[in-house]
């Protein structure tokens, strides 16, 4: 019987949906047996195995280099450009502040139209920027353009369509033209920028995806047609641009909101940061959970992962936490191997943001204490 | 009503008493219509599965996964790692070691430009000793922090020493900018004179950048 014809009592209806749910927790369980059965090893497991030696840091090795001091409100959001250093941050104070990393000059100081900003990103050619936050829309702003009377950078697009507060955006790599933004009404969306209309949506009340608000989108760098979000429903997805309709696949773990999300520099695994205090590293071809990267506090308290983020080459997995910790982790032993945020010149709130730089020579934080950190390595290269 | 019949014709039949009945149930459409909804979504959800149980017959087990993480991993070479590589070039160990000498205290130059690009401490070079330079490959130019008087710091090499982050007060020699405490006053045209009088609260840099309207609204006169 089509389940189209409502020739069907209520009273049916609502068996047969009792019996979906039993196949559907049925076949969950039988997935969950074989993921077991393949999960012969965590990374941790396997890295000690290989007789791996932890990476350990001097007392100077990782340093805070630049404080990027200027805004008034709380740092929500940060993006390092592909080139030349430059950094754009957004604040509470309604400004988005475009920093030359290494002189710490601000180049645009951007006063926005809407002050309750949350995300922004920089475009891969550098020439433009993007935020959105709190007013539902993702705008854009072109460097190059002349300054309107009051000195302010006018707006030069504006992507409206989204149902609830943008909470991450970002440019589609190598493409000025597209960018992905992830919203609090359970959707993330692809834009046309040329056009300002939407390309894809994925999820939504049609379609299979997120049941609660996206917090944190990431582009795969090596495959920008894939990308990960998290989501206050405490699932990690992993979408398709050319299939909108369902995720490719969902990744379950967490037992809070994954507030970050962040592809592994190799593009075939991606880590994850949530409101459990804890952060999780995925295999996107099989779903494996690889590890978990939790620290247990003297007080039983896990203070949230807010934001994390790889080095280069993956073996570090920097994590910023509510309480302003920054924990450097070694990726392969699951083990903290520094605290950015008891290190001289750390942050005095919580770290709300993190990002690297395209060369991976440093990171940059951003916190609730209104500046920016530049840490790099400060320490001597030993000859042998 | 029964009715009394003439005498010879039929009795009318009788009509049952009128009696309250329950109203009609209306059909509850939106009810119905979301549980259809409820079920296609079970539906669908049920064939994800269904597909994704399929595939994980031909999944890889975790510890291929993790060994591909750590040969990538050990393969890409990483600027934050502290690594301990022996180095081939005996004249670039000479060179290292000739340039760095132990840090006063009174400079921090805070990364190895001195060694690698010296022109970059010339104008610090004068006044205070090479620090010891670490590696770093981030950081490209010097902040000197000059201790001398200005005009020394600045003289002459002044858009070296003070490029950027140069803790020189008075770098820029127009009087203008005595009173304006930028930190990148050496690049700025020092044509700003900035005063925050009800805004005790404004950090001292908030005042112009380059020659452009201070940006922070407690900042009110524009440069």
């Amino acid at each position: 019987m089509s389940l189209s014809q409502p020739k069907m009592s209520v009273a049916e209806l609502k068996e047969r949906h009792l019996a979906a749910t039993d196949t559907l927790n049925n076949l969950k369980q039988r997935l969950n047996h074989t993921r077991r059965s393949l999960l012969d090893t965590d990374l941790a497991g396997y890295a000690r195995s290989q007789g791996k030696s932890p990476v350990t840091f001097g007392p100077t090795d990782l340093v805070c280099c630049r404080t990027l001091q200027g805004h008034t409100g709380k740092v929500y959001s940060l993006d390092w450009t592909s080139e030349r250093n430059r950094i754009v941050s957004a604040s509470q104070d309604g400004r988005l502040i475009v920093w030359n990393a290494l002189t710490r000059q601000k180049i645009h100081a951007i006063k926005l139209p809407c002050a309750w900003v949350m995300a922004t990103a920089f475009s891969p050619t550098g020439q433009s920027i993007t935020c959105g936050g709190l007013d539902s829309v993702c705008s854009i702003f072109n460097l190059n353009s002349a300054t309107d009377k009051d000195g302010n950078l006018p707006v030069s697009r504006t992507l409206c369509g989204h149902k609830g507060y943008i909470s991450s955006c970002q440019y589609v790599p190598d493409e000025d033209t597209h960018l992905i933004t992830g919203s609090g009404d359970q959707t993330c969306v692809l834009w046309d920028i040329t056009t300002g209309l939407k390309t894809s949506v994925f999820g939504g009340e049609f379609q299979s995806g997120h049941t609660a608000d996206v917090l944190s989108i990431s582009i795969n760098e090596s495959n920008s047609r894939m990308f990960a979000s998290g989501s206050c429903d405490t699932t990690a997805r992993l979408w398709d641009t050319r299939m909108a309709s369902r995720a490719v696949r969902t990744f379950h773990g967490h037992e809070g909101d994954v507030n970050s999300v962040k592809l592994f520099p190799d593009g075939n695994r991606f880590g994850t940061g949530s409101e459990d205090g804890t952060c999780r590293l995925f295999d996107i071809r099989t779903g494996h959970q690889l590890q978990v990267y939790c620290q247990k506090h003297s007080d039983n308290e896990t203070p949230p992962v807010t934001s994390i983020t790889f080095s280069i080459s993956g073996r570090l997995l920097f994590a910023g936490y509510t309480n302003g910790d920054c924990y450097v982790w070694d990726t392969l032993l699951a083990k903290v191997v520094l605290n950015l945020g008891s290190l001289q010149d750390s942050h005095e709130g919580r770290i709300s943001c993190l990002g690297l730089a395209a060369d991976g020579s440093a990171l940059c934080t951003g916190s609730w204490d209104t500046n920016l950190k530049i840490w790099a390595f400060g320490g001597h290269r030993r000859m042998i | 009503m029964a009715i009394s019949s003439a005498k010879g014709s039929p009795k009318a039949p009788t009509l049952p008493l009128p009696s309250p009945k329950a109203p009609p149930g209306y059909p509850d459409l939106y009810g119905k219509r979301r549980e259809i909804s409820r079920l296609h979504m079970l539906e669908r959800e049920i064939s994800f599965l269904e597909e994704e149980l399929k595939s994980s017959e031909g999944f890889q087990p975790a510890s291929r996964c993790c060994k591909e993480i750590d040969d990538f991993v050990m393969a890409k070479a990483d600027p934050l790692l502290p690594t301990r590589k022996k180095e081939k070039s005996r004249s670039r160990r000479f060179w290292k070691w000739l340039c760095c000498t132990p840090c006063s205290t009174l400079c921090s130059c805070l990364c190895c430009c001195c060694c690698c690009e010296p022109r970059c401490c010339d104008g610090c070079s004068k006044h205070l000793s090479l620090p010891s330079c670490s590696c770093c490959q981030y950081l490209r130019q010097c902040s000197c922090k000059c201790l001398t008087p200005a005009t020394n710091c600045c003289r002459g090499s002044k858009s070296r020493c003070c490029k950027g982050s140069c803790g020189c007060q008075n770098c820029c020699i127009p009087p203008s900018c005595n009173s304006c405490p930028c930190l990148s006053c050496c690049s700025c045209k020092c044509s700003c004179s900035c005063t925050c009088p009800t805004c005790p609260k404004v950090p001292q840099n908030c005042c112009c950048t380059n020659t452009k309207s201070c940006w922070n609204p407690c900042c009110c006169y524009s440069c």
